[in-house]
């Protein structure tokens, strides 16, 4: 009987530290996409393919290198940079944050290609905008 | 002549009440308008492109997973502006470093090395007044394998009532062993714009 009293008691002060213990507050991430295109470009182009592969190194590495292709339905002046990401999804700087503007004319797909800036880049983010 | 400066000074505290007010600006975010000059985006942009290209190239990839060691030869400003060729030759240094692949020396170049501190921390061996251990010995400067050198030109032209402003980024990796060029690059920029903006 003792020993049951026991351990209500334990388990009584177990519910109690943990609702005592301060609420983790719920984080919602949006899954990063490799592509992300503005709303403001998304009408006069499209992306029309979007690759990558791993370029072997002589030395035995290798460095993430990615091809897109763009199709525009009008004449679309727009800009686009990668960012990448390392293993553990922080970000490896390249040269410079600048965006690079392009001017595509209708019905043209012109080819687009990036090489990551070290090894251990792993995955990207390629974004469109409007030309501003 | 109280009405004169009445007025000029209200003209004068409203033209500098219009004036934009003075303010970072984010590379990232740089919505400013594209000057015929060259400007941080023009280095940036050739820089980004030689750093892509060199390193897609393989050129700087070590097959023993070492890291070359690179001289900075003579980068040649053929423009008519007055630049510092550095605003180039440091993002391109930087880019490199940060692969892992290549390491600049700062002990040798054309004019003297870029950091004299090499030559001179080395003046300390036959000072008493320094602990001996402490000072660099002979025989630990690495010599350099590769040279990176370039020239920077730029061409102007008249197009209908417009100008056209060529600028031509042109860099060469030299292998000093062979002295062969592994690698070149070139990045042209070309502006157009009205005929009364200056380019130099």
């Amino acid at each position: 009987m003792s020993r049951f009293f026991h351990t209500l008691i334990t388990v009584a002060l177990a519910c109690l530290v943990i609702a005592c213990a301060p609420l983790q507050p719920e984080r919602e991430y949006v899954q990063r996409d490799d592509l992300k295109v503005d709303p403001e470009v998304r009408h006069s182009l499209s992306v029309t393919e979007l690759l990558q592969s791993r370029l072997e190194q002589p030395g035995g590495g290798s460095l993430l290198q990615i091809q897109f292709s763009v199709e525009a339905f009008e004449d679309t002046d727009m800009e686009w940079a990668v960012t990448w990401f390392d293993e553990a999804g922080m970000v490896v700087p390249g040269v410079g944050e600048g965006y690079r503007e392009v001017r595509i004319l209708r019905n043209q797909v012109r080819f687009f290609m990036a090489t990551a800036p070290h090894e251990r880049v792993v995955s990207f983010q390629l974004h469109l905008r409007e030309d501003r | 002549m109280m009405k004169k400066l009445a007025v000029v000074t209200l003209t004068t505290v409203l033209v500098a009440a219009c004036a934009a007010p003075t303010r970072y600006v984010d590379p990232a975010a740089d919505t400013g308008p594209v000057t015929m000059t060259m400007d941080y985006r023009d280095f940036e942009r050739a820089a980004d492109a030689a750093v892509q290209d060199l390193l897609a190239s393989g050129a700087v990839d070590h097959p023993g997973g070492e890291r070359y060691v690179m001289v900075v030869s003579r980068i040649v400003n053929d423009t008519m502006q007055r630049i510092d060729t550095d605003q180039l030759v440091k993002k391109i240094r930087v880019a490199l470093l940060r692969s892992g692949k290549v390491v600049t020396t700062t002990a040798v170049g054309l004019d003297g090395g870029e950091d004299e501190m090499n030559k001179a921390a080395r003046e300390l061996r036959d000072s008493e007044e320094f602990d001996q251990s402490t000072v660099q010995q002979k025989g630990t400067l690495q010599a350099p394998d590769l040279s990176l050198s370039g020239k920077i030109i730029q061409r102007n032209h008249q197009v209908e009532d417009e100008q056209q402003v060529e600028y031509y980024f042109q860099l060469s990796l030299t292998d000093l062993r062979q002295g062969l060029a592994i690698w070149e690059n070139e990045t042209p920029i070309i502006k157009r714009g009205p005929d009364d903006t200056v380019a130099w």
